[in-house]
């Protein structure tokens, strides 16, 4: 099998040296592919041998961008300031689709730029761009800015805000204006590389294997006829797990619609709307800014915790780039209402950062085992399942490595590792792959991100 | 027959889109295809277009509306235009398990009407 041949990606990495501005290109070779399959796994092939040049590697999963259940994955590999470790962070919903479909699957960031700029990804092209336009602009008029000078409405966003541009270890990479699972404090490395913004528009084109839509689509059914039959969005995951019903029923009572990543059966990105009544559908008229979409509850439950109006706190910490279950942990201590958050952005610890405190046992189980997956993701199985700390971990890893979402990986027992090599095969074409080869690519990711 | 809409069942998750677009031409990429997502990011305003043999259909948060040629796309925006140059839905006639769009979707937007 060739380049040209192989299923499911490009063939190509992006070399993005900051420091010099200039770009290259090198094959993803099916020797990497067999080896490490994709995601975080091939993230992490990339950073050793980078690891002299502070990378930041932004990589596709094997399944991103296509038929298979919840295949809307990025993931960004680097070190985190705040624990000094390896740290995978997941970007979804639309942006890890953009990015496979850039032409590029995976895309190394090195060195440092001398003055702000973002990169732009599109049609296999890659340009390197001054940011001073946006540089100092908050997350949303930083968004809104590179739609209006790209000249396109669908193109998706990873970019930070203030407290990223401050390389304050609270500060997240946002996905657009919705923020994102970075508990690794990532945006402060897109910070320290001066790099604003990675803009992407992709109108590519990725084969895919003869058989493979139909046996994702029967898996696609079991998933909807399983776990999460007759749930939906942020709430009901919230009252499985226990969260604070007076969050929850504040949650409810501006809940706009509940919307899903690309290719996701549940919609646990739930849209709030406290500018204009939540039954509000119309395209004319009405606020254009009504409200933000919320899919890290504990952040929405942390600020709602420190005793403001969790709902508008989200959108300042969208806007400031901030990690907003920290930031509601410090608003808390320090007595402080949402307009505390903007000096959070300024300076602030990375406190209270592992923030995910439903089941604290495994939650601490886990961290003695890995600080290398983002603790966005609830650590117990959900609506059905269950789930130690192996488990959890080994079910991340296979999403990150894959390109599956990893909300979803646990909220659908019924993606399992035999049904996922099943898919690997159909794709790739390697008959004698497995489950086992699956996991063994899975714990060397773990083993290599300690 | 013709592919409808019912645009309260969506949540803009795509893969319609990218479904059609393998019926057409065998490959992933949202370029091909006679569905398109649109959207109002901010506003949390989506929906989908079917491109018709003679109609465009507009599956919208307001309701459904079907449009004529000539007829003017409003309130879908800017990024409604190209689906207008699109191959229109041929109801997937020559698959064995109907229409692609149908079977990838998740929530049970799409049906057939007429």
């Amino acid at each position: 099998m060739t380049m040209e041949t192989m299923n499911n990606y490009n063939g190509t990495i992006l070399i993005v040296d900051l420091a010099a501005k200039s770009c290259s290109t090198q094959d993803l070779t099916e020797e990497l592919i067999e080896k490490a399959l994709g995601g975080a796994a091939i993230n992490m092939e990339l950073y050793e041998q980078y690891k002299d040049r502070e990378p930041l590697i932004l990589g596709s999963g094997f399944f991103t961008a296509t038929f298979a259940p919840a295949a809307c994955g990025g993931v960004m590999t680097a070190k985190s300031p705040i624990t000094g470790k390896i740290a995978h962070v997941p970007f979804g919903w639309l942006t890890g689709v953009e990015l496979k479909l850039t032409g590029f699957d995976f895309v190394v960031v090195l060195g440092k730029a001398a003055a702000p700029v973002r990169l732009w990804l599109h049609d296999g092209l890659s340009d390197i761009n001054d940011s001073a336009d946006i540089w100092g602009k908050d997350v949303w008029e930083s968004t809104d800015k590179m739609r209006e000078v790209y000249g396109d409405d669908m193109a998706q966003m990873l970019v930070i805000g203030k407290a990223g541009e401050n390389k304050n270890p609270l500060a997240v990479v946002s996905e657009n204006y919705w923020g994102g699972k970075d508990k690794a404090g990532l945006g402060a490395v897109f910070g320290a590389k001066n790099l604003k913004a990675v803009a992407m528009r992709g109108l590519g084109s990725l084969e895919v294997a003869d058989g493979f839509f139909q046996k994702c689509v029967e898996l696609k059914n079991g998933i909807i006829g399983g776990a999460i039959k007759g749930k939906a969005g942020l709430y009901d995951i919230g009252a499985a797990l226990g969260i604070d019903a007076a969050a929850l029923d504040k949650l409810k009572s501006i809940t706009h619609r509940n919307d899903a990543g690309y290719n996701c059966a549940y919609p646990y990105y739930t849209f709030l709307k406290y500018n204009e009544a939540p039954t509000f559908m119309d395209m004319m008229g009405g606020s254009k800014e009504p409200g933000c979409l919320v899919s890290d509850l504990m952040g929405f439950a942390s600020l709602a915790a420190a005793g403001v109006d969790a709902a508008r706190a989200m959108e300042t910490c969208y806007r400031l780039g901030l990690e907003p279950a920290a930031a509601g942990a410090l608003l808390k201590k320090q007595g402080a209402g949402i307009e505390g958050l903007d000096s959070l952005a300024a300076g602030g610890a990375a406190e209270g950062l592992a923030a995910w405190i439903v089941n604290g046992a495994l939650d601490s189980a886990i961290a003695a085992k890995t600080a290398a997956f983002s603790m966005a993701v609830p650590t117990r199985a959900i609506f059905g399942g269950s789930l130690d700390a192996d488990g959890w971990i080994n079910r991340q890893a296979m999403a990150y490595v894959l390109g599956i979402d990893p909300v979803m990986a646990v909220l659908c027992p019924e993606i399992t590792g035999e049904k996922m090599a099943e898919l690997v095969r159909i794709s790739a074409e390697w008959d004698d792959f497995s489950a086992d080869a699956l996991h063994t690519i899975c714990a060397e990711l773990v083993k290599k991100s300690a | 027959m013709a592919l409808k809409v019912d645009p309260m069942k969506c949540t803009g998750c795509r893969i319609c889109e990218f479904a059609c677009n393998y019926h057409h031409d065998g490959s992933i990429s949202p370029i091909g295809s006679s569905l398109m997502y649109y959207y109002e990011e901010k506003k949390n305003y989506y929906g989908m277009m079917v491109k018709r043999d003679k109609t465009l259909m507009l599956g919208r948060p307001e309701g459904e509306k079907v449009l004529k040629p000539g007829e003017q796309i409003e309130g879908a925006g800017a990024s409604a235009k190209p689906i207008l140059l699109r191959i229109a839905c041929d109801l997937c006639k020559e698959e064995d398990n109907g229409p692609v769009c149908m079977q990838a979707c998740p929530y049970g937007v799409l049906s057939m009407e007429g």
